[in-house]
């Protein structure tokens, strides 16, 4: 019907052709996997508020601004009173707070910029998850290094279930910086049992993010109460 | 067989350096910054009609979901605070003792709560020698001195909840029975205190050399 030149040329096309969608099929479909397109977010806030500086040097507890987080499905952003507490007094003239200042005397919010952040359909208990001893260095990874907070893990619905099926390879057990209080063990003492240990990359992309320094796993991990439930309406209600 | 060109030799590198990338993308094992908020393919519904905590609304005029609750009202089982701070005296006379034991859990929380919300300012061991302290805030009164050993288990609760001077409330950060492990946790610090004291000065100095060690 054609040439064999011609032949050869269509034969060219189509296959050039039906491997290059195959390849852009395969790209768009796994490149567009919240572990590329939501690990790494890291909005500029209104305040330069560094974590750094407040958990990793002063030793302020993550409790201590989120409180309630033990209590509640919601872990609070800090109230404007929270951050005014110490500033009323420390750099307290520092124009790096005026938006800090400027709320607490107006009474208006301080619109801080998400990094986290669910579908509306998935209800993510963070009080539960406390209970369970489990630190929040696991899902937000190493805050207390972080300058500008940033997102670590993919927060997708199979990095949640791979948690929820292996917690042990996974969990970062609560750690003395985050404050939480998980009750007591049997012996007497408290389920914190990682006091001050750098937080470890868990084995597979967890964190997806490379941390400052990776540590190699060295932490014992406490008996955990049992996997996390897997039906659908244990997260979708 | 073709005959090799020059220009497969770049295009095999570049191949072979795609694949990589998008191994290494893939495998999370590569990651970069971006301020731009994640995209989102098919956002159906990721953002539903309906505030969530803290979030901004469009109900009201000052955007604000998080909304002060009308005066007089108190959350569903809660209870507001109801003394400030100078009624010291009717704090003392509502709660004389405090209601809740001592056990080993009590004083296990409360050492969890006055490591996270005290410790910043008054120290690891109630002297007032907070990390906060260090950074320029107001030393506060040591915790452990005899005036304070002596207060009553309602006047220090009246302090945590209603503040005092500089210091603020907690009792928006605090459960009740929280604060009262507080107090309870207070008094072993103060115990502990008394105890150090009693022993020779030599033996106390190199113990709290080893404290400041471990705290590194």
């Amino acid at each position: 019907m054609f040439t064999p030149r011609t032949d050869r040329r269509i034969k060219q096309v189509v296959l050039w052709g039906l491997g290059s969608l195959l390849t852009a099929a395969l790209v768009t479909y796994f490149g567009m996997h919240n572990r590329v397109t939501d690990v790494g977010y890291r909005p500029q806030q209104p305040v330069p508020f560094s974590h750094k500086l407040h958990v990793g040097e002063l030793g302020i507890k993550c409790v201590y601004c989120h409180a309630g987080v033990e209590r509640s499905a919601h872990s609070p952003v800090p109230t404007v009173s929270t951050c005014m507490g110490c500033h009323l007094v420390v750099k307290a003239e520092s124009p790096r707070l005026a938006l800090v200042r400027q709320a607490y005397e107006n009474g208006t919010p301080l619109e801080w910029r998400r990094v986290h952040k669910l579908p509306d359909y998935v209800h993510f208990n963070h009080a539960r998850h406390i209970r369970a001893g489990i630190d929040c260095a696991s899902c937000h990874g190493p805050v207390e290094r972080m300058g500008v907070v940033s997102q670590v893990a993919p927060l997708s619905m199979g990095w949640c279930l791979d948690c929820h099926r292996n917690p042990e390879r996974y969990i970062i057990p609560a750690r003395e910086i985050s404050g939480i209080f998980t009750g007591l063990r049997a012996n007497g003492q408290t389920v914190q049992l990682a006091q001050s240990t750098p937080v470890t990359n868990p084995p597979y992309g967890m964190w997806s993010t490379p941390v400052d320094t990776p540590e190699i796993a060295g932490v014992p991990m406490p008996k955990l109460p049992g996997r996390g439930p897997e039906n659908c309406s244990s997260c979708h209600y | 067989m073709r005959r090799l060109r020059w220009w497969h030799i770049p295009l095999g590198i570049a191949a072979v350096a795609f694949a990589v990338f998008w191994v290494l993308v893939l495998s999370g094992q590569k990651t970069w910054f971006s301020e731009q908020p994640p995209l989102m393919i098919i956002p159906d519904m990721d953002d539903q009609f309906r505030v969530d905590p803290q979030e901004a609304s469009r109900f009201f005029a000052d955007r604000r979901s998080f909304r002060t609750p009308p005066e007089h009202t108190v959350p569903r089982n809660a209870s507001a605070y109801p003394f400030g701070q100078a009624d010291v005296a009717e704090a003392e006379k509502r709660f004389p003792t405090a209601p809740i034991p001592a056990t080993p859990f009590v004083l296990a929380l409360g050492k969890n709560r006055y490591e996270a919300f005290c410790q910043p300012c008054h120290g690891p061991e109630g002297k007032g020698d907070g990390t906060i302290v260090q950074r320029g805030f107001v030393q506060p009164p040591d915790l452990t001195r005899p005036e304070a050993r002596a207060y009553s288990d309602g006047r220090i609760f009246h302090v945590i909840s209603a503040g005092q001077n500089i210091m603020p409330s907690y009792a928006g950060k605090l459960t009740e029975p929280e604060r009262w492990a507080i107090v309870h946790y207070i008094r072993k610090l103060q115990q502990s205190a008394m105890t150090a004291a009693a022993v020779p000065a030599g033996a106390g100095a190199l113990s709290q050399v080893n404290k400041r060690g471990e705290g590194q």
